[in-house]
């Protein structure tokens, strides 16, 4: 009927829903960050029960690292700077850290013999013991909100969003504020 | 706020946002590098903090910073039998819950020639201990060191326990004190750890070391 408001009112519903989506995995990402850089022994542990790495040096600087970066990350997209280059790196870390405990899951049910979403364990993502079912389901989510922030047309609500692209054009003259 | 960047090309944006995921985390790597030395709690970057026994670091292929395997993957042999092998290999002793009752009993406690070590976290300790127990937290041994270190120097026994079950902190704690220099045959792994005592109704010290603040025996 009326497609210039009907434009106006998706456009706004999509500006809503990846403001929202900003918020929910910024600030998943600051608490799952804090509660373990707080408590850096217990990653620590946690991590080494992967098995990933044979060099001590590295099993610190991932432990020692990794809770920081993800709460710088999840700052990023709280306040909205480099929302894009944020989303990627999110989606880069979310898509190993996933295949990992699903490894680790499909040890611990094959060592209990129990059903796989029977697993209850601690991944060391911040949040203490978790169903993996229900772990991998978040991590799922999580994916899909970054992809969606990474793909979304605008980005509303921003500090700065994308600096580069910003500084680039601004260079060149071609900024519309 | 929000920009319309529509007069960038595609190509170039696809590019800007490999840039910036690049410099996101080039930046953050760097924060959290500083953020960790900067925390009280952070961790030192180049202590093996689970040194491998002797037996697993002769199968480790030639690295000296190589890491234990967590005991929890060990899968062809009970957990007991592995931690008996373990302390074997480095040394040490494990002890059960009787042995350590007979020490906990035992009068040369008193003049601390019997000395307790418990290597949980804080918390952990705070909430409740073997009374009298020196606590070493293995993890931050500056703050922990000072004390412990001559009170295991001048004991004759030395027992370290954890919670027990899967732990391996108290594994690790008398590794450190073997490394600091207290001979190994004076130290004893209580492999129960703090759970089999709790459970036993053995008295608890709550709060700080000398508290006096105790849980009274069940049994």
């Amino acid at each position: 009927m009326n497609p210039p408001l009907q434009g106006t009112r998706s456009a706004r519903a999509q500006d809503l829903a990846a403001f929202l989506a900003r918020i929910a995995v910024g600030g998943l990402y600051v608490y799952m960050g804090l509660s373990k850089a707080l408590y850096p022994v217990d990653f620590l542990k946690l991590l080494r029960q992967y098995n990933l790495f044979e060099s001590a040096l590295w099993l610190n600087i991932i432990a020692a690292s990794l809770p920081w970066f993800e709460v710088f990350c999840g700052l990023l997209l709280l306040f909205g700077v480099a929302v894009r280059g944020t989303a990627l790196v999110s989606l880069a870390t979310l898509v190993p850290f996933t295949i990992v405990v699903w490894k680790r899951a499909l040890v611990l049910q094959a060592a209990s013999q129990i059903p796989f979403c029977a697993v209850r364990f601690d991944c060391g993502c911040g949040a203490g013991e978790v169903n993996i079912c229900f772990k991998l389901l978040e991590n799922s989510v999580l994916m899909l909100l970054s992809a969606w922030l990474l793909l979304t047309p605008r980005l509303r609500a921003c500090l700065w969003p994308e600096p580069l692209t910003k500084l680039r054009l601004r260079s060149a003259g071609r900024v519309t504020p | 706020m929000g920009f319309h960047l529509a007069g960038a090309q595609p190509q170039r944006r696809i590019m800007n946002v490999f840039i910036e995921a690049f410099i996101v985390g080039a930046v953050g790597f760097a924060i959290a590098m500083v953020a960790n030395s900067i925390s009280p709690r952070g961790l030192s970057l180049t202590r093996n903090y689970f040194p491998p026994a002797p037996t697993q670091a002769a199968s480790a292929t030639n690295n000296a910073g190589a890491v234990a395997s967590p005991a929890l993957l060990a899968t062809n042999a009970s957990p007991e039998n592995k931690l008996a092998e373990r302390l074997a290999a480095r040394g040490l002793r494990r002890i059960e819950f009787a042995e350590v009752r007979r020490l906990y009993e035992d009068p040369r406690r008193e003049q601390e020639l019997i000395v307790f070590v418990d290597s949980r976290n804080e918390q952990s300790y705070l909430e409740g201990h073997i009374p009298a127990a020196y606590h070493f937290d293995h993890y931050y041994p500056d703050k922990y060191l000072p004390a412990v270190f001559p009170a295991c120097q001048q004991a004759e026994t030395v027992v370290v326990y954890c919670i027990g079950g899967d732990c391996e902190d108290s594994e690790f704690a008398s590794v450190y004190l073997v490394d600091a220099g207290i001979p190994a045959a004076r130290l004893n792994v209580f492999a129960g750890g703090f759970e089999a005592w709790r459970t036993n109704g053995m008295p608890v010290e709550i709060g700080p070391r000398g508290s006096g603040e105790l849980q009274q025996k069940k049994q």
